[in-house]
């Protein structure tokens, strides 16, 4: 069985995580990916890391093999017009390119739909941009900490007990995520919308809108009730708060007041639970001061993974905070087979995060590691676009792959 | 422009609070005629969740509700009453997608789980979306997106330098969940094109957030050592972070009066332009400072120096100037700065619909655009149970008098 993807070509013009990360799912769900990076470099997430004992390496980076794998690999230098010739003659063979070149690059390279729809009419060119292809600020600078300020989100995480301190961001490149899980459904749309009359578009995916998106109900506070919400203020409903336990850190959750209730059943019906001031989840949260410290007592004297199992039984939606370690042994995790180890000649073998979502009919599957920098150049150039090896070689000599 | 790519395809949507109805808002904004099945009895969590329009409660007058279901219909339909679950199974038949997000098994005690849908309409695609996923040891318990962000290892690497793990405020699972969980659903749909073979997608809120914290799942591996929670500092740029800017003069929206930048210089490069932006020339060569490593190094004195300058201006100030420069930086921008901001208004995302209830209300609106095909907000988010005669009437046959004699029975509470 093949996957949904299966005969989709996607070149993928991608740095980081965004665009890679959209053209992994694709690739996962069993597209074909080409990905393109500049000769002698690569994308720079190659230098990111992780990397064992801290020591950079170009074909070592876990960020970018874990985003990379299933992928050919190429180089080109798309800024050179022999170079930039070569990607119009893999885009004819293809049905989508996947970029997050910044506007200003994209205008400097020429990488614009117009000249590339020439080239290929039903092309789909999906661009993962930080703030739009258009704007006052098409052209600013950006890295995931500003997107993710940018679109809202630090701005609500922080610790009320420490105002001095900074609204915190969240770890790792969510940003960036964000603005390629985003990219990768509207490049869906566009290819649905091209199985009925065959035509290309272009798909433009803002980072800072896909951010914006994803802001709970705190965004409406300021239309709806004229409210900013911030990292000082109360939260709409409590509990919802991270706790220490005698031997690490529990979330304690409930959404429903039943879940409430169930609670107090199980922490034996202290009497401050009848007070009048904690009978309501919202009541709960206005009253958080005076809460807090009472669970905080409570749960401290618990034991995570006891307090966690009790919580499930009754259906108290409790979590606890995992750990790395946590994870890469979690029972549940290993019985639905999340974690997939994956060999990478140089890199070696490690356990990658798998499918995020899993489909009954369609398999989602790795079918082979992150490229090493150029790995595929034979390939593609002669085996796909039909060059002879003199060509190729000469196009290695003079540095435009 | 052309249809949006979603026209004519139906969406019989079960589900509720944030990560199922993020999934079925993607399909909305494509032109899918999503309905939302809920239930008078057990109103969906978001309506019951602040903020209400101008501080008043009201089932239809929620922000959080509001911006999450746009353009889809609502119908309320009593799934323990077995005419309800009839009507379910009528809408089911007419449907192309069947989303839900209860745990394990709730569906099949109505009758409506993946093999009883499969017969109704041989090629549906259901999918399903919980924090433990369809199967495993765990999948019968309950969960939330909020539990989802620590479980999955976000709190363990977020949170201050030295400081205990934190949450992320949002219950980013659920959203990262229901975008995942929509690229299966068009995935299947393109393969349901191909081929005319269904499917059934089984989406867990913890694998979907586990998937995106692989820099520390790798870290773990590589070096045997959980990573060090580090505030908004990364591994290799320095200055990286979010700084104290002017206080405002009064307070605004409830009683904020703190302002922050955030500040991201990648390398060498861009931190001469920094100094040379912010007046002090002289830092671009100062050996403490020179090099990322140095920076690195001295990140503490580092970011005194910076907080120094952006103390004296305005997020706003600051990042022109940075910009610029061509130093990445933007406001820590609140609701209000967002709501505010001349670019994305220009960029025209905000959707601003009258809604019959509490009128036009600004929300965000869709983050990508398709030049060919017209994505748009097709309505306002349904009042409970808005489209209920409508759609049992016109698209699933029931003449007003069935209508009547089920409304009677209660099966439509």
């Amino acid at each position: 069985m093949a996957g949904a993807l299966a005969g989709l070509r996607i070149v993928e013009v991608g740095e980081m995580v965004s665009a890679p990360y959209a053209a992994k799912l694709m690739a996962d769900a069993g597209a074909e990916v080409i990905k393109v990076e500049r000769p002698g470099i690569g994308d720079p997430a190659r230098r990111r890391g992780p990397f064992a004992g801290d020591q950079p390496h170009p074909e070592k980076s876990g960020l970018f093999l874990y985003l990379n794998s299933n992928k050919l690999g190429v180089t080109l230098d798309i800024a050179s017009a022999r170079g930039f010739a070569l990607l119009e003659r893999m885009i004819r063979n293809a049905d989508v390119l996947i970029h997050n070149l910044a506007p200003p690059e994209m205008d400097r390279i020429g990488l614009h739909f117009q000249r590339l729809s020439k080239a290929n009419p039903k092309l789909i060119m999906t661009s993962i941009l930080p703030f739009g292809l258009d704007g006052p600020y098409r052209d600013y600078r950006a890295a995931n900490l500003t997107l993710w300020c940018a679109g809202g989100a630090s701005y609500l995480n922080g610790s009320p007990q420490h105002p001095e301190k900074p609204p915190l961001s969240t770890f790792g490149q969510q940003a960036y995520y964000q603005g390629g899980a985003h990219a990768a459904v509207a490049t869906m749309g566009a290819l649905l919308a091209g199985l009925g009359d065959g035509a290309g578009q272009h798909v433009e995916v803002s980072v800072q809108e896909a951010v914006a998106s994803i802001l709970e109900m705190t965004f409406a506070f300021w239309p709806y009730v004229g409210m900013i919400a911030s990292r000082l203020g109360q939260k709409p409903i409590q509990p919802l708060e991270v706790m220490k336990c005698k031997d690490g850190y529990i979330f304690i959750c409930c959404i429903e007041e039943h879940q409430w209730h169930s609670f107090v059943e199980l922490m034996g019906r202290p009497e401050w639970a009848a007070e009048e001031i904690f009978s309501d989840r919202l009541k709960r949260a206005a009253h958080w001061d005076a809460l807090r410290p009472l669970l905080e007592e409570w749960v401290g004297g618990q034991s995570v993974h006891e307090l966690y199992r009790q919580a499930l039984e009754r259906k108290i939606p409790f979590a606890p905070v995992s750990t790395m370690g946590d994870l890469l042994s979690a029972e549940h995790l290993k019985a639905r087979g999340f974690f997939v180890e994956l060999a990478h000649p140089q890199a070696g073998r490690y356990r990658y995060p798998g499918a995020p979502v899993k489909y009954s009919a369609t398999p989602w599957e790795i079918r082979r590691p992150a490229p090493l920098l150029g790995q595929h150049n034979r390939e593609v150039f002669v085996g796909q676009l039909e060059l002879t090896e003199t060509e190729l070689a000469e196009l290695d000599k003079s540095g435009v792959i | 422009m052309a249809a949006p790519p979603l026209k004519g395809i139906r969406v019989a949507d079960f589900s509720w609070v944030w990560a199922g109805p993020y999934c079925t808002l993607q399909l909305a904004h494509m032109g899918a005629e999503v309905i939302r099945v809920e239930t008078a009895r057990r109103p969906c969590v978001t309506r019951m969740l602040p903020p209400w329009a101008d501080e008043k409660f009201g089932l239809n007058r929620s922000g959080y509700f509001n911006q999450y279901n746009q353009g889809k219909r609502s119908i309320t339909l009593n799934l323990k009453h077995p005419e309800g679950i009839a009507a379910a199974r009528r809408l089911i038949e007419k449907s192309d997608v069947v989303a839900h997000n209860f745990v394990r098994g709730v569906m099949e005690r109505f009758g409506l789980g993946y093999d009883d849908v499969k017969k109704l309409k041989p090629d549906i695609i259901m999918v399903a979306l919980s924090g433990y996923g369809a199967t495993g040891p765990l999948s019968s318990y309950i969960s939330y997106g909020p539990a989802q962000v620590p479980l999955a290892g976000f709190s363990a690497l977020t949170g201050y330098a030295g400081g205990p793990p934190m949450h992320t405020a949002l219950s980013y699972a659920d959203p990262n969940a229901g975008v995942h969980a929509a690229f299966a659903v068009l995935a299947a749909l393109y393969h349901r094109r191909k081929t005319g073979q269904g499917q059934f997608i089984d989406a867990s809120l913890w694998e979907c957030a586990a998937a995106l914290t692989t820099e520390g799942l790798l870290e773990y591996q590589m070096n045997h050592r959980e990573p060090a929670r580090r505030g908004n500092r990364d591994p290799w740029m320095a200055p990286h972070g979010v700084f104290r800017c002017k206080d405002l003069p009064e307070p605004i929206g409830g009683g904020v009066v703190d302002t922050w930048v955030s500040i991201a210089v990648a390398d060498d490069d861009q931190w001469q332009r920094l100094c040379r932006a912010v007046g002090r020339p002289e830092l671009a060569s100062d050996p403490r400072f020179a090099l990322a490593s140095a920076r690195k190094h001295n990140e503490d004195e580092l970011e005194e120096i910076v907080t120094a300058w952006t103390a004296q201006r305005s997020p706003q100030e600051a990042t022109k100037i940075l910009q610029d420069a061509g130093v990445a930086a933007f406001t820590c921008a609140a609701n209000k700065d967002l709501a505010e901001d001349s670019h994305l208004n220009r960029r025209r995302f905000f959707v601003e619909l009258d809604h019959p209830e509490i009128g036009p209300r600004k929300h965000c609106g869709i983050p990508w655009r398709l030049s060919r095909n017209a994505c748009r907000v097709q309505a306002p988010a349904p009042l409970l149970g808005q489209h209920t005669d409508e759609v049992l009437t016109r698209l699933l046959g029931y003449s007003a008098a069935e209508l009547a004699k089920l409304r009677e029975g209660g099966a439509l509470n």
